[in-house]
């Protein structure tokens, strides 16, 4: 009988999940055995937040350090840290205690997650990287797995461990692996939100100073300039001069803006990006033709803000104290101009902070109207607390009505599909007002296969924050799933442009195309909104605006 | 029977081992997922990698150069080329071949099998190089595409414009 296993060596064996990693000297069979598995691979991780950025927003442990290193610089006493803060956010958000106990581990959303699908990384499927989290939880919050602990072999049948430096790193590699996106808790039959678990824990990771500094850098320029770039008022506006030089090239009209008006009907906010990173800044010349094209036609006065020049808001990767801080710089703006309501720009995460956090965050904004469009008389009534409407709920709205006038031959050369961004789509359900509005503008438009598109939409790779250089390698790995079906439609339907209404797809998806599928390009809906829209009194146009020869033209020249 | 025979009339197995084999690089949990015959877009990888494996099988069937070697390989290299391999597990699959071979091929012809093999391994190292230098680029002209154009266009900085570092791509 000596040779039998007693029952804690028997639990031991008990494969609880993947072999970490390919090589044989990490595949030790329990996943929960991790110190020889995490390795901070170049490629796949993003910089550490410099330490003024942290400053700037008065968060804890500010410094150099390098996630590379040995040592991470934690204060002494950075596990009693991470305990109260799990404490406090259990007993803060019921979401987050019901989503630590309730996972029965069925798997089906195993294979939901682009960076699993892209990785291969078992460590990526929502399930695990979860669990990275849960046996932490188990060990020191679970009532249950504390008396399971009190048995021999009992932490492990509990799938409990202890808090080490190891596991916090590997907790920080992960959750920085994970764009939280939602698609797997489409799939989760208790709807465990796993993006949740992600904010959670990164929002412990800025209690030890942990951000990454493509997120803490931003957050801290929001914080003091107004946007993430930390691009000045005067070259926010000088930007949008030099749009109006380029719309006029190719239009004749002058569509200047206006900035700070008070008593204007509409504030429009949309992410920075927009105004000075290409292909977004396309779209936002759309923004101006269609601005002024209402305003010459209908008399709608809408202003821009140099102070609220930000839709994005990386706060919401930081912290929901973070989050709330940058979003009420919206909301003062739209007080201080007295306007009626808020128009937003073609964003993700802006949509995801107003839909899902804004009205118990900074609302409700009672100091505002229930939004109506002045021109159709349409009343916004999913905005109606939040006071603020989407531009695409905007635009189509305005066409439904027959109340813009629209020459679709001049997007004749786009073949297009759609990416629904996870955020609008998944996080607001705004699905068919971004497809209407290219039916109308296009006449080429063929859907991505169903399993990739709407509510079951792949994410681009590089939200929440992640969408940083020196992470290429994790970023279009992640992007696979995404590629792969703009591909599909590439090859048979012969698909060349890729339209999105998120500005991190704009930027991200170009560097997509570029690595999966080269021959297709980025478009904003609002670009080609503004290149098919007739402006009263414009001239006889012979390029978009891209400068590119519009379709049918260089026949004419040649001829 | 010559090679070309052999291959052709063994092609099922030897796409089904082969595909087996380079799916087994993945880590023991992750393989059980993509070895499944799961709806293309819900399995990239798994899709990419068997459809890729049968190009280049099909391909040493009939008369192949290093280009067309390269042109199948590209699918299932690019992917890899982005996940956590080494350069060498990176294109490891390919020497698997050598071992289904022996399945199949008397010895007289091995050595003839063995080159096709070697000459599939060249072509998914350039490949791989080949991806490699793509993602550097992609890290270096991202970020200049993304803030420097539009200030450049704006006529707010003077510098080495994109085209020029993009150039390199064309070299």
């Amino acid at each position: 009988m000596s040779d039998e296993l007693k029952p804690d060596e028997l639990l031991d064996k008990i494969d609880y999940g993947p072999r970490s990693g390919s090589r044989p000297d990490s595949a030790s069979g329990n996943w929960m055995d991790t110190t020889a598995s995490v390795q901070i691979r170049p490629g796949m991780y993003c910089y550490a937040a410099k330490a003024e950025s942290v400053e700037t927003l008065g968060l804890p442990n500010a410094r150099e350090w390098n996630p590379l290193d040995k040592d991470w610089k934690l204060p002494d006493n950075w596990q009693e840290i991470i305990f109260q803060g799990l404490k406090d956010r259990l007993e803060k958000f019921r979401t987050f205690k019901v989503f630590m106990d309730i996972c029965v581990r069925c798997g089906a959303c195993a294979d939901k997650c682009h960076f699993f699908l892209g990785t291969g990384d078992p460590k990526n499927m929502p399930v695990l990287r979860a669990e990275l989290l849960r046996s932490v939880y188990r060990n020191d919050f679970s009532t249950a797995a504390k008396i399971l602990g009190k048995i021999p072999g009992g932490k492990a049948l509990a799938g409990a461990r202890p808090m080490t430096i190891d596991v916090l790193k590997e907790w920080w590699y992960y959750f920085f692996q994970c764009t939280e996106c939602r698609r797997c808790s489409v799939f989760c039959p208790y709807g465990i939100d796993t993006a949740e678990i992600t904010i959670m824990a990164r929002e412990i990771f800025n209690l030890l100073g942990l951000n990454i500094d493509w997120i803490a850098t931003p957050v801290s320029n929001c914080f003091k300039t107004g946007n993430h770039l930390g691009i000045q008022p005067h070259a926010f506006k000088d930007m949008l001069e030099f749009f109006v030089e380029d719309i006029e090239d190719v239009t004749g009209v002058d569509c200047t803006p206006q900035f700070q008006k008070k008593g204007a009907d509409i504030l429009f906010i949309t992410p920075s990006g927009d105004v000075f990173a290409d292909p977004g800044t396309y779209t936002c010349e759309g923004y101006l033709i269609l601005f002024k094209y209402l305003k010459d036609k209908y008399g709608l006065d809408v202003t821009w803000s140099t102070y609220a020049s930000e839709g994005g808001n990386f706060g919401f990767f930081t912290s929901h104290e973070t989050m709330k801080r940058l979003n009420a710089k919206m909301y003062a703006e739209a007080k201080r101009l007295g306007v009626k309501w808020i128009l937003g720009g073609e964003c993700g995460h802006m949509w995801r902070v107003l839909h899902q956090y804004m009205d118990t965050m900074n609302g409700p904004a009672d100091f505002l109207e229930e939004p109506v469009n002045p021109i159709t008389g349409t009343k916004f009534e999913n905005a109606r607390s939040t006071k603020m409407v989407h531009i695409t709920e905007f635009t189509a709205d305005l066409i439904k009505h027959g109340k813009l006038e629209l020459d679709k031959s001049r997007n004749a050369n786009r073949i297009m599909t759609f990416h629904d961004s996870c955020n609008p789509a998944r996080g607001m359900g705004l699905l068919d007002e971004p497809r209407y509005i290219i039916e109308n503008v296009c006449d080429n438009f063929y859907e991505m296969p169903p399993n990739t598109i709407r509510e079951q939409t792949f994410c681009c790779g590089s939200g929440s924050g992640l969408n940083a250089g020196e992470n290429m390698e994790l970023r279009m790995a992640g992007a696979l799933p995404r590629a792969n079906a703009v591909k599909y439609v590439h090859e048979k339907f012969g698909v060349n442009t890729l339209g999105t209404i998120c500005a991190i797809d704009r930027a991200t998806l170009t560097t997509l195309c570029e690595y999966w599928v080269p021959d297709v390009e980025v478009y904003g809906i609002h670009e080609l909104v503004g290149n098919a829209l007739i402006l009263p009194g414009e001239k006889k146009r012979t390029e978009d605006l891209r400068f590119e020869p519009l379709p049918g033209v260089e026949e004419e020249e040649d001829e | 029977m010559d090679l070309k025979q052999i291959l052709k009339k063994n092609r099922e197995s030897f796409i089904k081992k082969w595909f087996q084999a380079a799916i087994d690089t993945y880590p023991l949990q992750t393989a059980k997922v993509l070895g499944k015959d799961s709806n293309r877009f819900d399995n990239p990888i798994g899709a990419v990698t068997h459809e890729s494996i049968e190009d280049v099988f099909d391909l040493i069937m009939e008369n192949f150069s290093q280009e067309t070697l390269e042109k199948a390989l590209d699918p299932i290299i690019r992917i890899r080329a982005v996940q956590a391999f080494s350069a060498s597990e990176a294109v490891s699959f390919v020497f698997a071949l050598k071992q289904i071979g022996e399945n199949f091929i008397d010895g007289s012809l091995i050595r003839e099998f063995d080159k096709i093999v070697d000459q599939i391994a060249l072509a998914s190292f350039n490949k791989y190089m080949k991806c490699k230098q793509e993602i550097f680029l992609l890290k270096a002209t991202e970020s200049k595409r993304r803030i420097h154009r539009a200030f450049e266009r704006a006529g707010l900085v003077a510098e080495l414009k994109e085209e020029d570092l993009l150039g390199s791509k064309n070299s």
